[in-house]
Formats: C-alpha cells, structure tokens, sequence
C-alpha cells in the first residue's frame, strides 16, 4: 500500500469542510517549511515574486471575479503603492532641513543627513511596516477618488476607464522626474528591517513576508466572499438592477470592492519595491494590468484560491518551467540539426503564452482552473417527483398583522412617465390601502410594469408624487424605497442565476442584517448570529412553498424549473421583510394547478397581514385575491372597483377584446 | 515660422493623423454598434494592415526614398499595397471572429471582451516572433511636391491620406446608407432578436462588420506607414488606443461619430504636443475619455439608451 492511499482514505472520508481545513494546513506547512527542505535563493525568490503576484491577483479578484466590476488599469494601484513606499524610503526627495522636521526625526520617519551645499537635507526613512498599510490606504483612497465618478458607468465603458487610468498613472510616474526619477526609476529604495536588522539580498525574509500577506488576503477574501458584503458584491455581478431593488447600495458596494481590491495591490507594491530596491514606471504599464486579469481568468473568477493558483502557475512558468523547456528545445534542435529550433526562446514568448491561455479558457473553461461556484449534485429521481407538500398553517417572524388597516399605505399622486415622445403612465393616482390586495390588469403595453419601475425607482417619473407609510419616497434610490417595505418581483425574473437559493433569497435580507466589512472579516458573535438567524429565517420562508424549495436550498438558481425561479424571486421578496409585496405577474408560466397553489400561498401572506399589489392576467387569480382591481390602458386608468364589477365593465371589454369585440357588439345590436 | 503658421501646419498633420484615426475607429464602432463588444484584437489587425502594405511595396521594389516609380505605375501599385492591406486585415478580422468570437456568442459577461485581449497579445507576439523586434522603415515614394499655405508646407503626402481616407469613409457611408447589407447591419444594430427574426442573418452581418472594420484598420496601417515613414510591432496599441478614444468620444456605435473622434483626436494629438508637451498627450487624451465617459458617456454624437428592466 503506498504512502498516499494510506494518508488519501482519511482524507476522503472527512466531512467537506474538514477537508477544506485539513488541505488548507497542509498548504500553509508545505510553504512555511519550502525554505528549509529547499535552500536555493533562486528559486526561493522566484515563489517569493510569484506570491507578490498571487497578492495583486486576490486584489483585483474582489473587483472584478466578486462584484463583476472589469478592470483593466489595476496595475496603476500597485504603482500607486510602490511609490509611496519607494519615495519615501529612497533618496528621492531631499528638502531642506529645518525645525519642522524635528519631530518626524523622533518617530523615525526622517533622519537628518548633510547635503550637497551648505545646509543638511531631509533623508526620508518611512519605515516598511508602516508602508505596507500606509500603502493600502493611499491606494484604497486613490481607488475611492477615482471610483466615485467612474463607477456608476455600464460595464464595458468602465473598463475604458480604467484602462484609460492604467495608462495615465505610468506616464505621470514617468513625466513626474523630480518625485519619482522618471524613467530610471528609484535608486536605493531600503530594504525592510526587522529589529534593526536589514533584510539585505538574502530572499528567505522576504519570501516569509509575502507568505503572511498572502495568507492575510486569503482569510480577508474568504471572509468577505462567505458574509453579506461578498453576497451583495455577488449580487450586483450577477443582477445589478436586481441588486439594488433588493436593497444593496450600488455606489457604496462597488466603491468598497475598489477600495479593498485596491488595497491589496498598494501594499503588494510595498512589497514589491522595497524586494526590487527600484521601481520604475514600466513595471506598472497595460501588460502588468493584462497579465493580472489573466491569473484571475486562469484560475477562476471568484475563486479565491483558484486565483492563487492561477498567479503561481503563471509566474512559475515564466521563471522556473519556461527557462528549462528552452533548454530541452535547444538541446532538442541541435541534436536533430534544427537551426530554428535552437533559437526559440519561450521565456520571450511569455506574452503569446498569456494570450493563447486566455483565448482557450475563455472557449473551453470560462469557470478556472478552480471554479467559485461548486455544483451541487442534482435531486434525485424520488426527490424531483416527491408529492408536492401543502404548508396550510404558517407564519412568519417580521410580517405583522396591520396596525391600520384601510389606511392609505402607498399613494401615487399624477405619475407620469414619458419615454421620449411616448407617455408610459399619464397622470396615474393610484392607493393601495394597508391590509389590502390591489390587482392591476391591464392589456400589453398599457403601462402596467412601468408602473412598478417608476414605484420602485427605476424610472424616474417627468411629474406627480409617489408616498408609502406617509413618507414621500419619489425619486429615491432602489435600495432606499425597498427600505421602506416595499418589495417587488420581476416579470421576466431577475434573479442571481449563479448564487444558490439561500444565496438569492439572503440577499433579499441584506437591508435587515448590518454587518459591515471590517465586522464581517473579524467574524464577531453578533455577525455569526445575525448570518445564524437570516439563514434560519430564510428557511421559514422557503418552507412556506412545502418542498418546492427546500430540498433545492443549495441548488444554484439559474438550473431550476422557470416556476421555482418564480417561487426564488418572491421568496427573496418577502426575506426583506416588506410591508408591500409588489408582484410582477407571478404565476406566468405556471401550469393552472401550480397557479391556484401560488395563489392559496399568496393568499396565506395576506392573511398574516402582508399588503400586496399584483399585476396579473390570468383573471381567476385576481378574483380569488384581489379587493380592487385597477384597470390600466395606453397608460391611463380605465376603471378601478371590485373584481365582478371590472368584469362586466364595457369598457375593459374593449379594451381587451378591442374595436372587433365592439363591431359583433354593433352587428348583434343592428 | 511665425505662429499661425506653425498652427496651420499642426492642423495640417492633425487632420492627417485624425483620418488615420477615424478609420480605425470606425472598425471599433461597426463592432460595437453591433454586438455591444469592445474588440480589442482591432488594435493589432490595424498593425498587421501596415506590415502587409510594407511587404507589398517592398515586393514592388519601392523602399525607401525611391522614386523608381511615378505617374500612373506608382498610383497602381499604391492602390495594390492599400487593396491588399484592406482585403488581408479584412480576413483577419473574419478569422478572429468565426474562431475566437462566434463560439462565445449569447455567452454573457466580460468574456468575449476578455477574449479579444487574448487575441490582440497573440497577434502582437506572433509578428514580434517572426518578424523581429526591429523598427521597420517605410518607403517613401511620392514625388517632393509641396504646396506653400503661408508658411507652412502641404505636402503631396497628406493630401493622398485625405483623399483615401475620404474615399473610404464616403465609400462605408454609403454602404451602411444604400446597400441592403447596410441596412440589415443598421437594423442589427438596434435590435439583433428583431432582426433574425425579420430574416437577418445575424452571424453574417457581424462577419461583415468585422470584414469592413478591419478592412479600414488596414487602410489605417498603410496611411501610418506613409506618414510617419515607419512601422513597428508596437504601434497598435498605442495608435490603436487613441483611435479607440475617438470612437468613444464621438459616441460609440456612431459612424459619423467616429469621424468627427478621430479629427478630434487628431488634432489634439498635434497641438497639444505644440502647446503642452509631447510627452503628457496621452495623459491628455486619456484624461478626456474619462471626463467624457463620466459626463457624457454616450459620446458626442451617440444617445444613451433608456435602461432596460
């Protein structure tokens, strides 16, 4: 029996997450002991620029694998980082001493040297531990300032952005001779000490270095990637429009992407420069920002490790494999008498290697080298044809009976909308009462959705006024209204399709839960039972649909039946806790039993108190739930009462059957 | 040179430039007004496009300050070299699209984007592998004629890059205006489910987008050759960039919009180096593709479309 069966059959029978934390340790031991089994310098510094690498690729992972935001400028944030440190650990700049130093000099940050004139001169002597996050934070803050502006474009034009940023922070670098020597870079940036002790040229130091910062981003990352903060950055990939009506703040969750991605790759150029001793502009340029893209395309977007690996494989074939596999090339040739073949140097062509890697992944394994999304094995047989279980008896924590009931809960006053010379909506006033079901049915195009999309912020209005709970909310961001307790469905479903059922519907609950990031990386008591208790919750609204849901909570959303997508979506609705649910058309593509079924259920909701206003078309829903039904036609109110009434009514006759239902009519009367 | 004169003759070069400018950013419109892709391969097929033309000339025997050849010969073989640049980028940009491109169709996200990056590096490593890192002199065939405005100098030279690029950009007019392709590529453009389901052929049009753009980029190439007298593996990017900011700032998408970018560009390229200095007009060019993008991220001439839910 050999050694790795023997050490492989625990190994397979542990349970998945100990699994995950028995390789992890193995990991962690193979590169703390690497130096001591293997003592070549070279290759010991190859891993140690390999690992800067792996550092920059978890960075721009966060932007672009998390929150889908492409960049394609990140290397400017490792210059960034680089020159703060570069700058103000060399010799670069060299004012004038005077009394206003005197207290840098105390705190070590200055020491006084004699100059080239008569007067001494300020040698600037920041130290390397400080750099690090001092270097974070200025690219953090660099990301923010130039986020701000930027990040509310479409995605294809904010990645022109940022390669339009990449481009321009080299050529200030390289403009910029007085800070940073242009292009000849820094001369004589310090080494980092430890104890008043310098690291030198020796590679072991700074191998252990980047061994604790790499591992640092590993835990932040898989931290932030498994809380609330990495399931909205998720969440705004996969949906943004559905992101925000769901309550994630855009602006603030991609700012925070950049910020931390940024972060990352300022203190990976710390440690870059200050391994170099030098830090020129070329370092910086579209290549760097390119070849970071491809680690993280490599080795999976998302993927934590997956992009770790992803930037070793990369780096170690440059330096270790490709120098070897020149060589055998060579060798090769000249013994078969090949000219050509001895002069090819692969380590030149490091950069075609890049581009067919990114070309074939992107046709043959878009997921990595490690896919962030595990897939679930599918339901069994037994289980995708269980008899489908009725939940008769519920209720649900946070969904209170009203406390007004009949009190106007959500008025719209004159909304008009008008997209370019069309009007949408003219003029519409419409209240939904607390406690009560308003449909509102309507023909095709008679402004039926465009009236939930100006309700719930996505369109804006030309005029009148929108108010829920007293409170005006027209012209208010998606995530604020839905704040407010006012949830809505799409019709055509948005859902995250890549996250798994309690991932959609958690982040329906994101405006309930108040983790921050720094919150969720410690991973304090309250976070772990705030994450506890909105997963138990979501459970209690899953199991409202019997075992629809629940046996399929791991399931990634996108492979479920277009009716469970529609179950998904008001789950993740209702796990925000609204006062107002607003449904899109629920029950489309629903056969007639699965539509009475949803209806029994929605009724149940509205039993426990839940006010609901629902666009439907299928007219025995709106009868068996609705107290008033709103009739909507080319954007203007037709007729509003009680569902028999709007029945009989000539007019939404017409307006549904049209001008034919109106000649038989003419032809009977004649 | 007194001022004006220097200034007239930065516009001279600046409309030069731009007109080189504009057909390569035409080729990132039609792609984009189509498939919504930035096609960053454009860049390095526009490289490709100046090589051929410098191999044909060179098969000709023109190199250098030749003037083996004038009158009608040399307006021949100057309409091969530009015909056999375009029709040879033109497959190019084809190729890269059935192989790389049309696999990846319906797929959403960055990938196909990301997948033309893959490209555009392959393309760039395969001509600095097989043709050298060395700096390539282009012929210069045209008789010395100049015409004096002022004190500045119109050279034969410029006027035969306006009159191509003219010709070119009128010739795309009117194909895009009058043809039936034409018009089933304006009709993609606005909706592609729309148009398959009219009968377009959905895959055709782009294959033509790609043919055309990439046909103009290599007309780009030639007409970089002739005005800077050089060519390199490196000159995509660079040129390819610029071009692209002009696409972005008449209004991606936007045909005409990409002509009126790329003399912007041009010019700004030309008197920015006179004014400011020729090392921060990238850092100036850049700049204002942000500030465009930010304030007005349809472009100059372009519309925002209404967001879609």
């Amino acid at each position: 029996m050999s050694i790795a069966s023997t050490l492989g059959r625990p190994f397979a029978s542990m349970a998945p997450a100990r699994r995950r934390s028995a390789a992890t340790c193995a990991v962690a031991l193979i590169a703390i002991i690497f130096p001591l089994i293997h003592g070549d310098d070279a290759d010991i510094d190859s891993l140690a620029n390999a690992l800067s690498y792996a550092a920059l690729a978890l960075g721009l992972n966060i932007v672009v694998g998390m929150a889908g935001l492409l960049d394609l400028g990140y290397a400017a944030f490792f210059a960034i980082g680089a020159y703060v440190y570069g700058v103000l650990s060399s010799f670069q700049l060299q004012p004038d001493w005077s009394s206003f130093w005197e207290p840098f000099a105390f705190l070590g940050l200055v020491a006084r040297m004699p100059g080239q004139g008569a007067v001494d001169v300020v040698h600037t002597t920041l130290s390397f531990w400080l750099a690090l996050p001092l270097a974070g934070a200025v690219a953090a803050g660099c990301g923010i300032v130039f986020g701000a502006p930027t990040l509310r474009l479409r995605g294809d034009y904010l990645a022109i952005v940022t390669l339009g940023f990449g481009e321009i922070v080299p050529i200030v670098a390289r403009n910029w001779t007085s800070v940073t020597n242009g292009a000849s870079g820094l001369n004589g940036v310090a080494p980092p000490s430890i104890f008043g002790t310098s690291f030198g040229v020796d590679a072991t130091p700074y191998y252990y270095v980047i061994v604790a910062l790499v591992a640092a981003l590993i835990f932040v990352s898989l931290r932030l990637r498994d809380s609330r903060i990495g399931r909205a950055w998720m969440a705004i990939r996969e949906d943004e429009i559905a992101a925000g009506a769901m309550g994630v703040n855009l602006v603030r969750y991609k700012l925070l992407a950049f910020a931390i991605g940024a972060s990352f790759a300022g203190m990976a150029g710390t440690f870059y420069v200050s391994k170099l001793q030098t830090a020129t502009p070329e370092m910086f340029g579209f290549p760097v920002s390119v070849m970071i893209l491809v680690m993280v395309v490599l080795g999976g977007m998302g993927s934590v490790w997956g992009v770790v690996l992803g930037a070793m494989v990369l780096q170690l074939l440059q330096s270790w494999f490709l120098p070897d596999l020149t060589d055998w090339l060579h060798q090769l040739g000249a013994l078969i008498g090949n000219d050509a073949m001895q002069k090819i140097d692969l380590v030149q062509s490091i950069e075609l290697i890049f581009g067919i890697v990114l070309v074939l992944m992107m046709l043959y394994r878009r997921d990595g080298l490690i896919p962030a999304h595990r897939k679930e094995a599918a339901l069994t047989f037994e289980q995708q044809h269980a008899v489908v279980e009725r939940v008769t008896a519920f209720a649900l924590p946070g969904i209170a009976p009203p406390t007004a009931r009949g009190k106007p809960l959500l008025e719209i006053k004159d909304i008009t909308v008008r997209f370019g010379g069309l009007v949408a909506l003219n003029s519409m006033t419409l209240t939904v009462p607390e406690g009560g079901v308003l449909a509102v049915i309507g023909p095709n195009g008679s402004g039926k959705s465009t009236l939930f999309n100006v309700i719930t912020g996505l369109t804006p209005p030309a005029s009148g006024s929108i108010r829920f709970g007293g409170k005006d909310i027209t012209g208010l961001p998606s995530h604020q209204i839905l704040q407010t307790g006012l949830a809505r469905t799409f019709q055509n479903i948005r859902l995250f399709p890549n996250l798994s059922v309690m991932d959609n519907v958690l982040v329906g609950a994101h405006s309930r839960m108040q983790s921050g990031a720094v919150r969720s990386i410690l991973r304090l008591p309250a976070t772990k039972r705030e994450e506890l208790m909105a997963r138990e919750r979501v459970m209690e609204i899953l199991s409202l649909f019997g075992n629809r849901l629940v046996p399929r909570v791991n399931q990634a959303v996108g492979n479920l039946s277009y009716a469970n997508r529609r179950r998904v979506e008001i789950a993740r609705a209702l796990a925000s806790g609204p006062r107002l649910l607003m449904l899109d058309e629920p029950t489309a593509g629903m056969n007639p039993a699965e539509t009475m079924e949803l209806a029994e259920q929605l009724k149940q909701l509205h039993t426990l108190g839940l006010s609901i206003l629902v666009i439907e078309h299928k007219l025995d829903v709106v009868t068996r739930l609705a107290d008033t039904v709103v009739v909507l036609d080319h954007g203007e109110k037709l007729t509003e009462g009680l569902p028999d009434e709007v029945r009989r009514n000539e007019a939404v006759l017409d307006a549904y059957l049209g001008r034919a239902h109106a000649a038989v009519k003419d032809i009977a009367v004649a | 040179m007194t001022a004006t004169d220097l200034l007239v003759q930065q516009i001279i070069n600046g409309v030069s430039l731009g007109a080189m400018y504009a057909l390569i950013a035409l080729g990132f419109t039609l792609v984009y007004g189509i498939m919504e892709l930035i096609n960053f391969s454009h860049f390095n097929v526009f490289m490709v496009g100046s090589y051929i033309a410098l191999y044909v000339l060179e098969a000709f025997g023109i190199s250098g300050q030749s003037t083996l050849m004038s009158g009608w010969p040399l307006v021949g073989v100057l309409v091969v070299a530009l015909l056999v640049a375009m029709v040879g980028c033109g497959f190019l940009g084809v190729v890269i699209e059935r192989l790389s491109l049309r696999p990846l169709r319906g797929v959403k996200g960055p990938s196909a984007m990301i997948t033309t990056i893959g490209v555009s590096y392959i393309l760039f490593n395969l001509v600095l592998l097989f043709l050298g890192t060395d700096t390539k002199n282009y012929p210069n065939p045209l008789p010395p004629l100049t015409f004096a405005i002022g004190g500045a100098v119109l050279r034969l030279r410029e006027i035969l890059i306006w009159v191509i690029s003219l010709a070119l950009m009128a010739g795309l007019y009117v194909f895009t205006r009058r043809s039936k392709m034409g018009k089933a590529m304006r009709a993609t453009a606005q909706d592609p489910d729309a148009a398959r389901m009219m009968g377009v052929e959905v895959d055709r049009v782009i294959m033509t987008a790609f043919f055309l753009g990439s046909a103009l980029a290599g007309a780009g190439g030639m007409i970089f050759g002739l005005y800077y007298n050089f060519t390199s593996f490196v000159i995509g990017y660079s040129a390819g960039l610029r071009a692209f900011t002009a696409a972005v700032l008449g209004g991606i998408g936007n045909v005409p919009g990409a002509m009126l970018g790329g003399m912007i560009i041009g010019l700004i390229e030309t008197l920015s180096g006179q004014v400011v200095a020729v090392r921060w007009t990238d850092v100036i060019i850049f700049s204002l593709l942000v500030l465009v993008l930010v304030f007005r991220p349809a472009g100059l001439l372009g519309r925002v479309a209404p967001n879609k839910s």
